[in-house]
């Protein structure tokens, strides 16, 4: 396990979507809920669904956790017979947290590494929408430390220093043949280092209903001096760039989570997220060179996420889990790209969780989601089809209480 | 339990479990609609056959818009279709135009490709090697509609001549409009035209021997040769002409892009001299075209009296349409269209608006991600002779055809991915 986490870190590429280029996959069990977790003081991965519950949580542990994520997407030109698909492409974003300190004492201390943006699309090299773009790999990962304050029996705050490592890289066609009938290419490649935040309130209210609120801030990825590699004729190599900078926004997601246990085996959770996209106007980038390429709208809208779940706790070692949600689309109509065919999906999901013994946990989880076909025409670009994407993610993660 | 065994037969079953699970689409159901695509036959001009950069060369053959129908007619019944290629040894063909790259003003440097060309004699007339085999693109570089009815014309065309069984010049009986309806058909595009005014466009109205067709006479052979492609019940598609002055060709070599160079030497000269289609001298104005080759003619300024920038030395009327010759070009284009929309109308025949196409798309348009426009070179829509297209502007046109197909015939002919065919090739 520490192999693979390792490997992650390292920089095996990571990623896919869940809504856009956000990614929703920070706890097995959270997962297993339809994403659900921001009224629960579930586990150690509420350093990222709610600072506020870490200080709730009845034990100290540690947790690891991986999401191998398949996502499939079909696209057809209007008008044509041929059915083109994404390349095959297991994005792996991962999870760990920490939860330490006294559980008697009204502070805790949590750490979190997780991946809240990422994508992984990855075109063949001759699709239609090349143009547009062949592949784009695109990670963030958060490392968060936090601090949790229990400030009555049944209130708690906490807030976390995000700390976002941000990777890009973006390979598109351009319309310049070369003499052996190449196409010409260009791909930038950057990292990014930016700071953001996330602070959460959690409330156990006197009716059993437990409210979460949270707020992770918007972290603006800025890349800096990133190499842009242009593959073309030599007889206009002289006029390109060699070096590129970029903003892209992580957009803020505040949420409101409630959790209910029906029973003392039974806990149910419903978060609303709102994600505020329209922070994402345009992609831009500036170049060196005197080169200009105008900046690619997007014109994003805030979107929302409804996720429900439940937890039955069957045996004193076995739970079993499952949830479902759906995502709205931050990505208006013109403005569908390939590299995030965005639209609404339906989230279905399900897991286990397996005691082996009281301080090694085991948690399966398992996403499907189904993102509404979309035909219509980009307005940038003209590239006019229908999108279908469907994606799968199994998911993994142990933990160790102390 | 083995962690890393849980880890990797997950991923395991997951790849082969989601393998199978792949995305699925509306479903298309093909049809050929009321037509029938099972011998289709493309007769027309240089457009027809493929040409390109000045030339007609293998892989231009290989990008032309009936070979491009063709292949997507395959998908509702279309049969096999035989362009008559060069020779891979011939594959230059009658030689062409590349780029070799740009001054350091950014003007291009255009050279010829000519090292395996197709000719099977040196002398004039250069006749090329002989095609031998079935044809389905009968598109004849230099045609007009003027011609299709000359029985001679196999010795006065060596694109011809190389289609025919009979060597020059003992073609005297066979005119194009019969041969290419020998064989049964059961479908046609037919875009003739352009030549019967091309010519004098090109020529800026100078050629004596190359002037329009004139409107009667291309009504009357327009309909006669609808009648003889629609008389055995095939249907087809035709294209009106393009709108010549909107090309490149006339549209890159312009009074102040011509002024622009006069200035690095002769900074005080605001006028350029032409001589007119009517043998009048007078100042150039924005409302004339020059021809592209006058760019690499390197003409103006030279000579004892400055070529162009004297009233006693002007620009010769054939690197000029002047005004007066552009309306005339104007009018006859708009005639001979009127007529082919009116004819297609009659015989129930599909028509590409190729006019208000190529207008469309070379006032500047995006493809899929490319930009398109008229300009030269950088546009992708014409290659480097400015008047013929590039393998994507066939594409587009291509789609154009399939869609007034599908309009007409109620069939559903896939459209061709438009970003696999190139612009113009840099070296």
């Amino acid at each position: 396990m520490k192999k693979i986490l390792l490997s992650c870190l390292l920089g095996l590429p990571v990623l896919g979507y869940a809504q856009s280029f956000q990614v929703n996959l920070q706890g097995q069990k959270q997962t297993a809920m339809g994403g659900a977790g921001t009224g629960l003081a579930l586990d150690e991965a509420a350093v990222f669904f709610n600072p506020g519950a870490v200080s709730f949580l009845k034990k100290n542990g540690v947790q690891a956790g991986i999401s191998p994520l398949y996502l499939k997407t079909a696209f057809r030109e209007n008008g044509s017979n041929v059915t083109e698909y994404n390349k095959d492409k297991i994005a792996t974003p991962i999870m760990g947290y920490a939860v330490f300190g006294s559980p008697e004492n009204r502070l805790r201390f949590g750490l979190g590494i997780y991946t809240p943006f990422g994508g992984a699309m990855h075109w063949k090299e001759d699709w239609t929408g090349r143009y547009s773009v062949i592949s784009l790999d695109l990670q963030a990962i958060y490392i968060q430390p936090t601090i949790s304050l229990k400030i009555t029996d049944h209130i708690g705050i906490g807030g976390g220093l995000v700390y976002s490592l941000g990777k890009v890289d973006l390979k598109k066609a351009l319309p310049y043949t070369l003499n052996d009938g190449r196409q010409s290419t260009a791909e930038l490649k950057g990292n990014s280092k930016d700071f953001g935040w996330n602070a959460g309130i959690y409330v156990e209210t006197v009716s059993g209903v437990s409210i979460g609120v949270t707020h992770r801030s918007q972290v603006t990825a800025t890349v800096k001096n990133g190499d842009a590699n242009f593959d073309v004729p030599d007889a206009i190599r002289s006029r390109v760039p060699t070096k590129f900078g970029a903003k892209l926004p992580l957009p803020a997601t505040t949420t409101l989570g409630l959790g209910y246990s029906p029973s003392e085996k039974t806990t149910l959770a419903f978060d609303v997220n709102w994600v505020h996209w329209s922070k994402y106007k345009e992609l831009g980038f500036d170049y060196n060179n005197n080169f200009v390429s105008p900046p690619s709208p997007r014109n994003y809208h805030d979107a929302a996420a409804l996720r429900f779940g439940i937890q039955n706790q069957t045996t004193n070692r076995l739970a079993l889990r499952a949830g479902i949600g759906y995502a709205f689309t931050p990505v208006g109509e013109g403005y569908v790209t390939p590299e995030v065919p965005d639209a609404n999906r339906l989230l279905l999901s399900a897991g286990i969780g397996f005691k082996a013994s009281e301080k090694f946990h085991i948690d399966f989880s398992f996403l499907y989601e189904n993102v509404e076909k979309r035909k219509e025409t980009n307005i940038e670009t003209q590239l006019a089809g229908e999108f279908k994407t469907l994606a799968y993610i199994p998911g993994i993660s142990f933990s160790y209480k102390f | 339990m083995n962690s890393k065994y849980i880890f990797r037969s997950m991923i395991a079953v997951a790849i082969l479990g989601m393998a199978s699970c792949k995305p699925e689409l509306s479903d298309i159901s093909p049809s050929k609609g009321t037509a029938d695509f099972s011998r289709y036959i493309a007769i027309g001009n240089s457009l027809t056959s493929g040409y390109a950069d000045n030339g007609l060369y293998l892989e231009g053959q290989k990008n032309s818009f009936p070979e491009m129908i063709a292949g997507q007619m395959k998908s509702v019944g279309g049969g096999a279709f035989y362009t008559p290629f060069f020779k891979d040894s011939e594959a230059d063909g009658s030689g062409y135009k590349i780029l070799t790259g740009f001054t350091a003003a950014g003007l291009p440097i255009i050279g010829d490709q000519n090292a395996h060309t197709a000719y099977r004699t040196t002398t004039p007339p250069k006749l090329f090697t002989k095609y031998v085999g079935e044809i389905n693109n009968y598109g004849v570089p230099g045609i007009k509609l003027a011609h299709i009815n000359i029985p001679q014309y196999g010795n006065l065309n060596n694109y011809f001549e190389r289609m025919l069984p009979t060597d020059y010049p003992n073609n005297n009986n066979t005119t194009y409009l019969n041969f290419v309806t020998a064989k049964p058909f059961t479908f046609f595009s037919m875009w003739l035209g352009n030549n019967d005014i091309l010519g004098y466009a090109t020529t800026g109205g100078a050629d004596p021997t190359d002037q329009p067709t004139p409107k009667a006479a291309f009504a009357s052979l327009y309909t006669a040769a609808a009648d003889v492609m629609t008389k055995d019940k095939a249907k087809g598609v035709v294209a009106t002409i393009p709108d010549v002055l909107a090309t490149p060709f006339f549209n890159t070599v312009t009074l102040s892009s011509l002024l622009a160079a006069v200035h690095a030497t002769a900074p005080t000269i605001n006028a350029l001299y032409i001589k007119t289609g009517q043998n009048a001298t007078r100042a150039a104005t924005a409302k004339d075209y020059f021809v592209l080759p006058l760019a690499s003619a390197n003409l103006i300024g030279t000579g004892a009296i400055p070529y162009g920038l004297s009233p006693f030395n002007p620009i010769e009327s054939q690197w000029v349409l002047d005004q007066d010759e552009a309306a005339i070009v104007a009018d006859y284009v708009s005639a001979y269209n009127n007529t082919i929309k009116s004819v297609a109308a009659s015989k129930g025949l599909a028509v590409v608006d190729a006019y208000a196409l190529l207008k469309e798309y070379g006032a500047g348009k995006v493809v899929n991600g490319v930009p398109i426009s008229a300009a030269y070179i950088t546009g992708n829509l014409f290659s480097l002779d400015g008047i013929h297209l590039t393998p994507m502007g066939y594409a587009l046109v291509a789609n154009e055809f399939i869609r007034a197909i599908n309009g007409k015939y109620g069939s559903s002919i896939p459209v061709v991915d438009v970003t696999r065919y190139r612009g113009v090739k840099f070296p």
